[in-house]
């Protein structure tokens, strides 16, 4: 099976994970607050749109690294 | 005797080969013979100096509604469109319990933006399954239909209101194996997701509280049948979008089915997306996986009027502090003369004649209907004005309800979205065709795709033709349409390639509850025939009811 | 620098035809990255920033566009 060109890393909430949660699970070694703010700013498409605040869905893709790409 | 001869015709036949001078007879519903055809035929259509192709097929539209009373998809049929694609975006009429109605109503009017007329009034709810719909469709087809189910909808069967809270349990999993198996033994073209739509109060639609595990339990059962997974990706960065390129292709993969996304969107702002989103199709197709991109052909505009504050002003500082205050105050400050002055000083020397005299007021609203299509720079002229100064005594004189189009405001550079289109894994489609009522026309991508495209040399005529005919047909399983050979169906199009065109935009009020949407008329159709019955020519919609659900 | 900041914002044409802002913002790593948030979104930026043109947007923290 031919190769994939590595691309940004991302993980997709588990049932009724919060921020934290997931935070805590995706950035393991730094400060949980210091991982929510990382979490929030890798994800703006999730944390700044139309939705009910801090409602995660399990559907959403969060991003666990920042882009990798220069767009 | 056949039933009908297309005679003399340039026959394109949606393979890509080059096109040839020849006939097309047709027998029973069904493409007789192509090339020199001799023998008599009840009807006679001819063809001298025409294109005659397959019938076009438009892959992603929300006519689930509207075909319950127009089984013609107008104005789809009359541009050659012979097969639409509903149900997509998560969102179908159907497999619908009679409790959930409202509540599926209002997803759709955020989508569709529908009057509600169109529910209460146009049609009679006689189903609750698939089946139920597809039987109430069948009743009046003269355009043939090959139609998704929704994500949302089989989410909101199996959970109610939960549907719209949590993730699924593996029993409510199971039921929703069950309910798209139903689906698709009933004739469902796919299933259809959504990870961006909203309702009509800004929650998330039911599809996108899925655990990934759930839409791979439903590609198992798309696997089944080797149906379509159709999604509509987020539009907000090309990262995500990759994300569900991956995402697809995991799917594909482990299922052995197809899928696509769209739209796909060329933007002047992020010139590496659609390069980006293509080379990873690209990795994928060579994966074996089927991830088709699902480009739309026209380019995209920007609407607003002085009713509610518009992003549009974003460069002109003076006119956005005044048109983001409140209804009362944004009007104060446009009927006083010190502020419009320093507003207008705003757009430059020539009073906006620049930055905004090409500017398109586009009618069904508070605006006199006769300026419907004319340029801020003529309203101006007719005026006496400027067009900065036109704009808003225009919009004070009516209430601010005029709204104005900022026409090829993205997806416009034709040097760039023509190869983007030609490229062999770009799937064309996207229109949204009966969505977006009362904010753009969806209809005509098709002729714009030859008048932009084919005339201006980006794509052959046979290219085209093949993308929006044979191609699409392959892509969808659709093994009965598609191209001019023996024994498939006879969806036909007869156009001249030199006219094939969408006119301009119009307001029109022909929904039910005299409701207004935008449309566009199409140019250069001759004919258009549906299982081998005449069902548009000359202008005209004939009596043919030739339309089935062709899954 | 050690977080996300808006470098650029323009109009674009949205997907609904409404106008929507596409806002380039450079992270800690010296990636540059757009973000196209929708008009209600854009127009709150805007105003939390007190910006009136696009380009005022330059310089602000990622954090403006979730307050």
């Amino acid at each position: 099976m031919a190769a994939l060109t590595r691309q940004r890393r991302f993980v997709t909430p588990g049932p009724d994970e919060t921020v934290e949660e997931l935070a805590r699970r995706a950035v393991p070694d730094a400060p949980l607050e210091a991982a929510v703010d990382q979490i929030k700013s890798w994800n703006l498409h999730v944390f700044a749109m139309r939705r009910p605040p801090g409602l995660l869905l399990g559907s959403d893709v969060v991003f666990v690294e920042p882009p990798i790409t220069n767009a | 005797m056949f039933d009908v001869i297309v005679k003399n015709g340039l026959v394109v036949d949606g393979s890509g080969a080059p096109g040839f001078k020849g006939d097309v007879a047709i027998k029973d519903g069904r493409i007789a013979a192509v090339g020199k055809v001799t023998g008599e035929a009840r009807t006679v259509v001819d063809a001298t100096g025409r294109v005659v192709a397959p019938g076009f097929i438009d892959p992603h539209t929300h006519f689930d509604v509207q075909l319950l009373w127009d089984g013609a998809a107008k104005p789809a049929l009359e541009h050659g469109v012979t097969c639409v694609v509903p149900g997509n975006c998560s969102l179908s009429l159907a497999p619908l319990k009679i409790a959930d109605r409202a509540r599926l109503i209002g997803m759709f009017q955020q989508i569709e933006e529908m009057p509600p007329e169109a529910f209460t009034e146009a049609f009679e709810w006689t189903w609750e399954d698939f089946a139920g719909y597809r039987a109430a469709i069948e009743k009046d087809l003269s355009i043939n239909v090959a139609p998704l189910v929704g994500h949302s909808v089989i989410r909101l069967w199996v959970m109610g209101p939960a549907s719209q809270e949590r993730a699924a349990t593996p029993d409510e999993i199971k039921a929703m194996q069950d309910l798209l198996r139903e689906c698709l033994e009933a004739g469902a073209v796919g299933l259809s997701t959504s990870f961006v739509d909203v309702d009509e109060n800004g929650r998330p639609v039911p599809s996108r509280f899925a655990q990934f595990e759930e839409l791979d339990a439903l590609s198992a059962v798309l696997g089944e049948f080797g149906r379509m997974l159709q999604i509509v990706p987020e539009f907000y960065a090309t990262d995500i979008t990759i994300a569900r390129i991956d995402q697809l292709a995991e799917l594909s993969l482990k299922h052995n089915i197809p899928t696509t996304f769209s739209p796909v969107f060329d933007n002047a702002g992020t010139p590496n997306s659609v390069p980006r989103q293509i080379a990873r199709v690209e990795e994928q197709f060579a994966r074996g996986a089927r991830v088709w991109p699902q480009m739309q052909t026209r380019p995209a505009d920007i609407s607003f009027s002085l009713l509610r504050p518009s992003l549009f002003f974003g460069r002109l500082p003076r006119w956005m502090r005044v048109l983001r205050q409140p209804l009362e105050q944004r009007l104060a400050g446009l009927r006083d003369p010190a502020i419009v002055e320093k507003m207008i000083a705003d757009t430059g020397p020539d009073e906006g004649e620049k930055l905004l005299g090409r500017l398109v007021l586009r009618g069904g609203d508070a605006a006199p209907p006769e300026l419907a299509g004319m340029t801020l720079s003529e309203i101006a002229k007719a005026r006496g004005e400027t067009p900065a100064r036109a704009l808003i005594s225009l919009s004070l004189e009516h209430g601010l309800d005029v709204a104005f189009v900022s026409a090829n405001a993205g997806h416009e550079k034709t040097e760039r979205v023509g190869p983007m289109l030609a490229h062999p894994l770009v799937h064309i489609g996207a229109s949204d065709g009966g969505a977006h009522l009362a904010s753009f026309a969806t209809y005509g991508d098709t002729g714009y795709l030859f008048s932009e495209f084919v005339r201006k040399g980006h794509l052959t005529l046979e290219q085209a033709v093949a993308k929006i005919t044979g191609e699409t047909a392959d892509i969808w399983g659709l093994k009965d349409r598609g191209r001019l050979q023996p024994g498939k169906a006879a969806d036909i199009v007869v156009f001249d390639a030199e006219r094939i065109d969408r006119a301009e935009e119009l307001p029109i009020f022909d929904m039910p509850g005299d409701g207004m949407r935008y449309t566009r008329a199409a140019r250069g159709i001759d004919t258009v025939l549906v299982n081998g019955e005449v069902a548009y020519t000359a202008g005209s919609y004939t009596m043919a009811r030739a339309g089935v659900v062709c899954v | 620098m050690d977080e996300a900041v808006i470098v650029g914002a323009q109009v674009v044409a949205g997907h609904d035809g409404s106008a929507e802002l596409l806002v380039t913002l450079r992270h800690a790593n010296g990636v540059e990255a757009p973000v196209q948030l929708d008009e209600a979104t854009g127009l709150k930026l805007m105003a939390a920033c007190g910006a009136s043109h696009v380009d005022e947007l330059s310089g602000q923290s990622w954090r403006r566009i979730v307050e």
